[in-house]
């Protein structure tokens, strides 16, 4: 496998992870090849996670934007994200592995949950950390976690959000490598892990693609999705790339584009090297990773999947803001247009078609919403949007 | 003869006291020391460590580390080297760094692995600054023979699993490792991470030429009986 996309990608991790990375790459490989898994994982989305999600035409929706509007329904999967089509795959290939032990991270805690219900499912010590601060914000998560029998470990270090979980899991991959899978939730991190991740969600660019011929009887004429990491993204995109719909990526534009206030790494950042990967980074002129805010917790993230930064350069995929009172916008919409509440992350899409309306105007759009929004109530509440 | 170096998180705890450990090194004859240059996400390091990294990026950035390596270097008079992070380089512009620290012996980067190293090690090469290589027990011995091939300094040797400030072991496995990297190799095979006291040390340098002692003299210094930590490792 290639360990670059263009430029973008490698292996910037500590030469103890590395014989980890090559036999997980190794041991990927003949995962794809192994038939028997593939029925497995086939079987698992299907009758446990509840596949293929519906390619839902949002009337109400259309007729406010003026364009005809489909929701990739990935917030009606089990656990209420797409996280979990990558976590049910990651840990059939842990199992494959022979790993007993999987330990993640978690930024909203959709991931943590999807890793949490996997290990539950096969029967995996599961150990998760999390953010201090996105603990607090994303309690209900916790709590789901621990019910499904993970160990939740807070991380009151650096930021107390998701980059500092990642590190601590890292850490902790370093320490326990030959018996611990890192269940990497995002298109992020050191090779394999963006081609993993994408190979596993690529599901959801597969099912849109047939259902939108079905529907539509042709292709889309653009596709959004929110960006963090970019796992939901990449999952969508991947089925378009090679075709010629119009692709958006959607990030975090926080308060403002001043940095430390957004999270927009594509629209903002410039190459550097966190977590394993050169890909864009928002970092300060001497390259120390920036502060970063966003109104989602599950995009509140310095980094991004180094697959975007190749398609960014490559103008393959377009990659713009949405503010976090868009965001708060779409998501007030949604749910009470088509009663449909979005995770904070997947409002970043809405907002964004709310906000160029006039740029859609006639076209047929399909918005990957990635997961529900119950988990965000508490946020959403304390930002006032509830108040009549 | 077993060498033993010093790992300082540079400007920890400030400037002064940093420059007051060079010169405590310098006085009781240690072989080498490693500056550590802050970085905002230290994967490889243990809590102490990535504490007092984080404690010094609040009141300074690069250049403020730069000046104090440079003193640091006119203090010191055996080899000096600068360990880091991928990105406090790649970020700040490679050939500038390497530019700036022209001055060193070597350059070490904890999250480059061999694999992905030559992109650094072609540009500080042109500075005769040398760049560290890293060997762990997982190592092939295939790999091991590419990576004394191209070394021109010390292989570091990642003796324990783990982060900085772990506990320190060797088992059969890694004992042969080490032995396989020093046959016929120039340079010294120096063991890192999880030595904490003489005791560590006389056990590491049956097997290797020098080891490195990080968490424990950054510990030193924050308790102020660094001078005597360090008297105390020569014995």
């Amino acid at each position: 496998m290639k360990r670059y996309f263009g430029s973008y990608g490698g292996q910037f991790v500590p030469e103890t992870l590395i014989k980890a990375l090559s036999e997980l790459e190794e041991a990927f490989i003949e995962f794809k090849k192994d038939k028997k898994a593939k029925r497995e994982f086939m079987n698992y989305l299907r009758e446990y996670a509840g596949r293929p999600t519906p390619l839902y035409f949002a009337k109400n929706l259309s007729g406010f934007s003026g364009s005809s509007v489909y929701l990739k329904r990935e917030d009606l999967l089990h656990t209420g994200a797409h996280k979990l089509n990558n976590t049910l795959g990651q840990i059939l290939l842990a199992k494959f592995m022979g790993k007993k032990r999987i330990i993640a991270e978690t930024g909203a805690g959709q991931h943590g949950v999807a890793t949490a219900t996997a290990a539950a499912l096969l029967n995996m010590e599961c150990v998760v950390y999390m953010g201090k601060k996105d603990m607090e914000r994303q309690a209900p998560n916790v709590d789901r976690m621990r019910l499904l029998g993970a160990e939740v470990v807070s991380v009151d270090k650096g930021s107390m959000t998701l980059k500092s979980a990642i590190n601590e899991t890292l850490r902790d991959w370093v320490k326990n490598v030959q018996t611990t899978h890192y269940l990497l939730g995002s298109a992020v991190g050191p090779h394999p892990f963006p081609s993993i991740v994408k190979y596993f969600q690529s599901v959801i660019g597969k099912e849109t693609k047939m259902q939108i011929k079905r529907k539509e009887n042709r292709l889309p004429d653009s596709v959004i999705a929110c960006v963090g990491g970019g796992s939901n993204a990449i999952g969508i995109f991947s089925a378009f790339v090679d075709s010629g719909v119009e692709l958006i990526g959607v990030e975090a534009g926080g308060e403002s584009l001043e940095l430390g206030k957004h999270s927009a790494t594509l629209t903002m950042g410039r190459p550097g090297i966190l977590h394993g990967a050169l890909s864009y980074l928002l970092q300060d002129e001497y390259g120390q990773v920036a502060d970063v805010h966003s109104v989602s917790a599950g995009l509140d993230y310095p980094g991004v999947g180094p697959e975007h930064s190749y398609l960014k350069d490559k103008g393959r995929v377009k990659y713009d803001v949405c503010f976090d009172n868009e965001a708060l916008d779409g998501f007030k919409l949604l749910s009470s247009l088509e009663g449909i509440i979005p995770a904070l992350e997947s409002s970043h899409a809405v907002g964004y078609l709310l906000k160029h309306k006039k740029m859609f105007s006639g076209k047929i759009v399909v918005i990957n919403l990635s997961g529900r929004g119950d988990k965000d109530l508490g946020i959403v509440r304390s930002k006032g949007v509830l108040d009549v | 003869m077993c060498k033993i170096g010093i790992y300082l998180v540079c400007d920890y705890p400030n400037s002064e006291k940093f420059l007051d450990a060079v010169t405590v090194c310098e006085k009781y004859g240690m072989d080498f020391l490693e500056i550590g240059f802050p970085f905002s996400d230290p994967v490889a390091d243990g809590p102490v460590i990535e504490k007092a990294a984080l404690d010094v990026l609040k009141r300074e950035n690069s250049n403020d580390f730069l000046q104090s390596l440079e003193k640091a270097r006119n203090i010191f008079s055996k080899k000096l080297y600068v360990m880091t992070y991928s990105n406090v380089i790649f970020g700040y512009g490679t050939e500038k760094f390497a530019k700036k620290t022209e001055f060193i012996n070597g350059i070490i980067i904890a999250d480059l692995p061999f694999i992905e190293s030559e992109r650094f090690a072609r540009i500080f090469d042109k500075y005769e600054t040398n760049t560290i290589r890293f060997v762990t027990p997982e190592t092939d011995f295939s790999d091991i023979d590419e990576i004394k091939q191209s070394s021109k300094d010390f292989i570091y040797f990642v003796s324990t699993r783990g982060i900085t400030g772990g506990k320190f072991s060797m088992d059969t496995e890694t004992l042969k490792k080490i032995e396989y990297t020093k046959k016929g190799f120039d340079y010294d095979v120096i063991l890192g991470f999880g030595i904490k006291n003489s005791n560590d040390i006389k056990t590491a340098c049956l097997y290797s030429d020098g080891v490195v002692i990080g968490m424990k003299a950054v510990e030193a210094l924050e308790q102020n009986n660094f001078e005597q930590f360090i008297g105390s490792l020569k014995q």
